[in-house]
């Protein structure tokens, strides 16, 4: 930096509005850049907008299609963003999710179609955290116990899952396939019975999926446990400092554990919900294309960590990829609208940089290599 | 360190650009979408169509092909017609979503070319009867499901090409060892495998066919290991029934014969290729969106031969013999000469076995469409499962 006269200065005041402005500015400034890069391409910028406004909110239907992709991004944004305010980097959110989903479905098979609603239900919300927590838990417990790097451990347990998932459809004549009917044709999994569908809750025009309201209760409690509980009191001071959490009596250790778990259990009922509102059967290669694990560390990126933020920016990257839908097409590759979205990612991210730092001239000549000054 | 005065001047005037470039983009975005609301609606005397891919338009294979039809039925009806697509669109909930934006802009007839797109077409079909919906390789009507009446499935026989194609590979080894990558155990595969199979120990009985399941339609990587691992058990020609053609470069570092599946790759790896089976999708959807605009659009079940043109044979390689050549030729003149329903010539000539001996097929015996969509064991000289 200091090369070309400038540098990186941390703030030492942090005005209230800042951290919330930055974003904010940075997804304009992105929605700027965006619209040179759509000119350039001969697309009108305007009413590229004006259709993504339109496709992913307006339009008569398309807030309940975002809230379909919103749900899915909610669960995982919120896997990642407790995880990371720990500085657990719980890259697993995809595989966990899709652990949820197995065992979601498979506790909802297994019920039948006599089950009370509520109960099948129910069940494949516990289920659903379960199967997510004890897959977050190996990388947990590895990290605890042995201080192994969790994004590679959660990371390649992703491709374990989806393998496993495979195998049962695919692979295997397991619990989860239909054998007959059209599964003899080709495979896939058993349709859950009608029963353990999730309710679409319907508002005049907008339908919001079960699984939605369920996150957003979900992330109000997150709030709360982080703000309110002497947990979340340990989360915080394990994640900002490990050594003083340790001194003041803490077991960090115990509270990555247990962080590992619940950031799991989160997906992995994103997972349920995915099969319980959406699917209704385990779907190995629509899960796998859909990769939502990863996406969700973008939403809890954009979210700075936060639970409540997670809902509004999974309904903001929910409509992007709902309306991104409408754009493509013989003059819309599907790749711009991939720009758009990496466009967005890029710009609040490096926004964050300024919201953290100011940029200052060097006092010094330009050219001079010298060490850092402490902040 | 930040009390100077042109520090906090610096930082209110950024604060205010930010804040009126914020503005700004809300008043347009504001007026533009009062503006956009006039779209959506099919503008007089044009039919809309829409196509729905699974894959990227230049995939080399499957998606391409489709795109190809589009593009045919585009030039064909010039004016009349005002086509469209969205590629890359995942099998799950999100078909639902593609299917409704297509409805509201104004499309009346929807190609789906993807298997897993099925149940959400079906569910579009029966809330929107207005619109006709096409799903490719379907198989809803055949297995006798009850679906909506303006709901049709279209595909063809792949494998009558694939018999032909077998000759060319029965000719072809040497070692009696043909290597076949495959994506998925499903009747589709399965029969086109059988059908590959019969045609090439219909000029060499004694030639063998090695299965590898890679569990992908597409994924390059994946294929050309599959294509290594059928090389090193002993395969001395290689068929590819997969998405891309990257089991060609297998061939290539190998020097064997290679057959490619639904892309014609003669000229990219001219020293080894022989031949593909085709899909041509063009002409079918041109005549399904005709209907739509003259007013005659039915269910019709559709299942192309080569007799009507749907499947054929991309270009002969130039390592393949003549005689192969004219063998080959031999068999599609059999086919067009057939009505242009028949399908599937070669299953009845002999008792045909599967491959535990069991007599599978009667000598004389004429499938059926449900037979062919319900197959699922190998016939004798296959090895490898046909449950994966």
């Amino acid at each position: 930096m200091r090369r070309f006269g400038f540098r990186l200065e941390p703030r030492s005041d942090l005005p209230k509005w800042l951290p919330w402005a930055v974003p904010v500015g940075s997804f304009f400034a992105a929605l700027l850049v965006g619209a040179i890069v759509l000119g350039v391409t001969g697309q009108n910028p305007l009413s590229v907008y004006a259709r993504i406004v339109d496709r992913a909110f307006i339009s008569e239907g398309a807030f309940s299609g975002t809230l379909v992709s919103a749900t899915p991004l909610l669960f995982t944004g919120l896997c990642a963003a407790v995880a990371f305010r720990i500085g657990f980097f719980n890259i697993g959110g995809e595989g966990q999710f899709v652990m949820g989903a197995i065992f979601g479905s498979g506790i909802a098979l297994k019920l039948g179609a006599d089950a009370p609603g509520v109960l099948s239900v129910a069940a494949m919300i516990v289920f659903g955290a379960i199967g997510g927590g004890l897959w977050a838990l190996i990388p947990g417990i590895l990290k605890a116990r042995f201080r192994t790097n969790e994004i590679i451990t959660s990371l390649m347990l992703n491709y374990v899952a989806a393998v496993i998932a495979t195998y049962l459809i695919f692979d295997s004549n397991s619990f989860w396939r239909e054998l007959s009917g059209s599964g003899a044709v080709f495979p896939k999994g058993k349709v859950l019975p009608t029963v353990a569908w999730w309710p679409k809750l319907d508002f005049g025009s907008i339908i919001v999926p079960f699984g939605f309201l369920l996150g957003m209760v979900i992330a109000g409690w997150l709030y709360a446990l982080q703000r309110k509980t002497r947990f979340g009191f340990e989360m915080r001071v394990v994640g900002g400092a490990p050594t003083t959490a340790r001194y003041a009596g803490m077991k960090p250790t115990r509270v990555v554990v247990a962080v590992a778990a619940l950031s799991g259990a989160l997906a992995g009922i994103g997972g349920a919900t995915d099969v319980g509102n959406f699917r209704h059967i385990l779907d190995p290669k629509g899960l796998q294309q859909s990769g939502f694990g990863y996406a969700g560390i973008v939403v809890a990126a954009l979210a700075r960590l936060n639970p409540v933020a997670v809902v509004f920016v999974a309904i903001l990257l929910g409509g992007i990829t709902n309306a991104g839908y409408a754009l493509r097409g013989p003059d819309f590759p599907a790749g711009l609208v991939g720009v758009l979205q990496g466009l967005i990612l890029f710009c609040t991210l490096g926004g964050e940089v300024l919201a953290r730092y100011r940029i200052t001239r060097s006092a010094r000549p330009s050219g001079v290599e010298t060490t850092l000054e402490p902040a | 360190m930040d009390t100077k005065p042109s520090h906090s001047n610096r930082r209110f005037r950024s604060v205010g650009i930010v804040a009126l470039a914020l503005l700004g983009v809300f008043a347009v975005v504001a007026t533009a979408c009062g503006k956009s609301s006039s779209s959506g609606s099919s503008s007089g005397g044009t039919v809309k169509a829409a196509w729905i891919y699974v894959g990227p338009i230049n995939d080399g294979g499957w998606t391409q092909a489709h795109n190809a039809g589009r593009e045919f039925v585009a030039t064909q009806l010039g004016s009349k017609v005002q086509t469209t697509y969205k590629e890359n669109v995942p099998e799950g909930p999100e078909v639902a979503q593609v299917i409704n934006d297509l409805i509201k802009d104004g499309n009346k007839i929807i190609f789906a070319t993807s298997y897993g797109y099925k149940e959400a077409m079906q569910a579009a079909a029966q809330a929107n009867p207005t619109v006709k919906f096409e799903m490719a390789t379907g198989d809803s009507i055949t297995l006798g499901q009850t679906v909506p009446s303006n709901y049709n499935e279209y595909y063809g026989a792949g494998e009558d090409s694939l018999y032909v194609t077998g000759i060319a590979a029965g000719k072809a080894t040497k070692n009696n060892t043909i290597g076949v990558s495959a994506p998925f155990p499903i009747p589709e595969v399965i029969r086109g495998i059988n059908a590959f199979t019969l045609g090439a120990q219909s000029v060499n009985p004694a030639a063998k066919v090695n299965v590898v399941w890679t569990k992908t339609w597409f994924d390059p990587a994946v294929e050309r290991q599959s294509a290594e691992s059928l090389v090193s058990a002993g395969a001395d020609t290689l068929f590819s029934h997969q998405d891309s053609p990257s089991a060609g470069e297998v061939a290539k570092a190998n020097n064997l014969p290679w057959f490619g599946y639904d892309s014609d790759q003669s000229g990219s790896y001219s020293s080894v290729w022989q031949t593909a089976a085709t899909y041509n999708w063009g002409p079918f959807e041109l005549s399904e969106v005709n209907k739509v605009i003259d007013g005659t659009w039915k269910q019709n079940n559709y299942y192309g031969t080569i007799a009507d043109n749907f499947t054929g044979l991309a270009q002969y390689g130039s390592t393949v013999a003549a005689a192969t050549k004219s063998a080959m030729d031999a068999e599609v003149a059999k086919a067009k000469a057939g009505d242009a329903k028949a399908f599937g010539w070669y299953w009845g000539l002999a008792d045909r076995q599967d491959q535990d001996g069991k007599t599978v097929i009667t000598k004389g015996q004429t499938l059926t469409m449900k037979d062919l969509y319900t197959m699922s064991y190998f016939v004798k000289g296959i090895s490898g499962s046909p449950k994966g």
